[in-house]
């Protein structure tokens, strides 16, 4: 295992004057953002804000119209470093009989080139990955016979098994019960102390990504707000992205129009 | 069983049937993952309008097949990437035109029903010792793709997403498994016929997914079923005269069953004892 270095003046995600559109609709108007190294920052917004496709930039699989993007220094896809990635969740076709080891596993796939098997020391990788998730003894399981809090650990287990320092999560607790998402945030949080990993999570929860972020990032196709989650809470900004009431009327809770919402 | 295996004609409808009855058993494990059964249709039927082109020009109308569907598998696949049309309609609209354009140009032909029906429905039987070369080659090279390539086709099939974002060329994988299928499907045209050749890239997946407990498993037992019915297939077909195209998917669908029924019973137990 990894323990990343972080260092107070070293960002891990630098994003600047990001621009990208779908044909003529224009989701990224100029993304400024910066997340520092061993932090937990969540972006928040409303659907179609345009937070997986930020996601989706950073992790290389779009390519952006306008703007800088590094990461650990890098542009994205160039980093010599692995990046771990955790979707909102798997969808397979009912009954398909893949192991929760299979699906560990497939976090070297990247690492080891096409064509190549992945040996016993990747199993042995893969083993360690789930264990860390408290996952080990479920190795041989179907992924499919997993509850969705059980199959989100999977996926992180998966995103860590190549070390990264930085894991991006994609909604990853949409559709989990209260105490699913408390355990997972719990799993993800003590991962992040122990490694010194950065997290860079989108979420609809964003009173539970309150609880634990560092740092709440609201974006609707433009930074809207950026700081500790006590001041983006209570941001002019916040009630305006939600079309939510002053935020003095509602002083510590979630907008209402987002409660419920999966995706 | 003895006589039946000593003749020519039937060891090599075997031997093709064994190979391309694997090769399908494993393609049809990324098409169930990947719910593509439907291309598996529309490309075979597809395949028929290569084969009037290759009737109607002079070419062999297995490599003519071979050509065209790889071409329509390509643009169905293309159009589905642009998503501007779901990948059902795109299939949708190819199928049925590709099959008109093969019904079309086969009645010019004058050998038209005989041939039609031969293609439609298959007859490993008729494998002369030319195809059997062809068909082996083509059958040999998917299955060295497939088995070079299996982590990423499984990786890309359970979460491209993932996938790409780990640095897979997804757009090549994508195009290479449209062309195995295509090659694998005109191949398979012999054995089972255009009409069936989907059900052979469904229903072997289908049996192993029943009773297995791992992916590795599911392939294993995939290519199993497959071959075993590849033999009994054309045995019946030779006991009872049959065409052999039905016989071997009608036996590879009761072996479905009945491993459905071992499987729920199994999983039953397995609650039960937990």
């Amino acid at each position: 295992m990894t323990i990343c270095v972080s260092s107070e003046e070293r960002a891990a995600i630098q994003v600047e004057d990001l621009w990208f559109s779908y044909g003529k609709r224009q989701v990224l108007e100029g993304v400024t953002l910066e997340v520092s190294a061993g932090s937990f920052a969540a972006l928040i917004g409303p659907n179609g804000a345009g937070k997986s496709t930020l996601l989706r930039l950073l992790l290389g699989v779009l390519k952006p119209h306008g703007g800088r993007m590094s990461i650990l220094g890098q542009p994205p896809g160039k980093q010599g470093q692995p990046i771990g990635y955790v979707p909102q969740g798997i969808k397979l076709p009912e009954g398909f009989p893949i192991s929760v080891m299979d699906v560990a596993l497939m976090g070297r796939y990247g690492d080891l080139g096409l064509g190549r098997r992945p040996s016993g020391k990747d199993r042995e990788r893969a083993r360690g990955a789930l264990e860390s998730v408290g996952m080990g003894e479920l190795g041989d399981r179907r992924f499919q016979d997993l509850s969705g809090g059980q199959q989100q650990r999977v996926l992180i287990a998966r995103a860590l098994v190549s070390d990264p320092c930085l894991l991006i999560l994609d909604e990853p607790t949409a559709g989990l019960d209260p105490a699913a998402r408390a355990r997972f945030y719990s799993t993800v949080c003590d991962l992040q102390r122990a490694r010194g990993l950065t997290l860079f999570c989108a979420s609809h929860d964003v009173e539970d990504v309150a609880q634990h972020a560092q740092t709440l990032i609201l974006l609707d196709h433009v930074v809207r707000a950026a700081g500790p989650p006590r001041d983006v809470l209570a941001s002019q900004a916040l009630a305006d992205v939600y079309h939510f009431p002053p935020p003095h009327v509602h002083e510590n809770s979630v907008p209402q129009a987002d409660q419920g919402e999966s995706g | 069983m003895m006589e039946f295996l000593s003749y020519g004609f039937i060891q090599r409808a075997l031997l093709t049937g064994l190979l391309l009855g694997a090769t399908c058993a494993v393609l049809a494990v990324f098409v169930v993952l990947r719910r593509m059964a439907f291309i598996g249709i529309g490309i075979s039927h597809a395949a028929l309008g290569g084969v009037a082109l290759g009737l109607l020009g002079g070419v062999s109308p297995l490599v003519a097949a071979g050509v065209f569907s790889v071409i329509v598998a390509w643009i169905i696949g293309w159009i589905t990437r642009r998503g501007e049309v779901s990948e059902d309609t795109a299939i949708g609209v190819f199928f049925p035109t590709a099959m008109a354009l093969g019904v079309a140009l086969m009645s010019l032909s004058r050998t038209y029903r005989q041939d039609l029906l031969g293609y439609l429905f298959g007859n490993i039987l008729s494998v002369g010792p030319q195809d059997l070369w062809f068909l082996l080659g083509l059958a040999g090279v998917s299955l060295g793709v497939l088995a070079l390539l299996f982590k990423e086709f499984l990786f890309l099939g359970v979460d491209e997403e993932a996938a790409r974002a780990a640095g897979l060329p997804a757009a090549f994988l994508n195009y290479l498994f449209l062309t195995i299928l295509a090659v694998t499907i005109v191949a398979a045209m012999k054995l089972v016929g255009i009409v069936l050749v989907s059900a052979f890239l469904v229903i072997p997946a289908a049996t192993g997914q029943t009773l297995a407990r791992s992916v590795h498993g599911m392939v294993l037992l995939s290519v199993a079923s497959a071959l075993v019915s590849v033999v009994m297939g054309l045995w019946l077909s030779w006991l009872w005269n049959l065409p052999s195209g039905a016989s071997i998917v009608l036996f590879a669908a009761a072996l479905f069953f009945l491993s459905y029924l071992l499987g729920s019973v199994w999983r039953r137990d397995s609650r039960v004892s937990r």
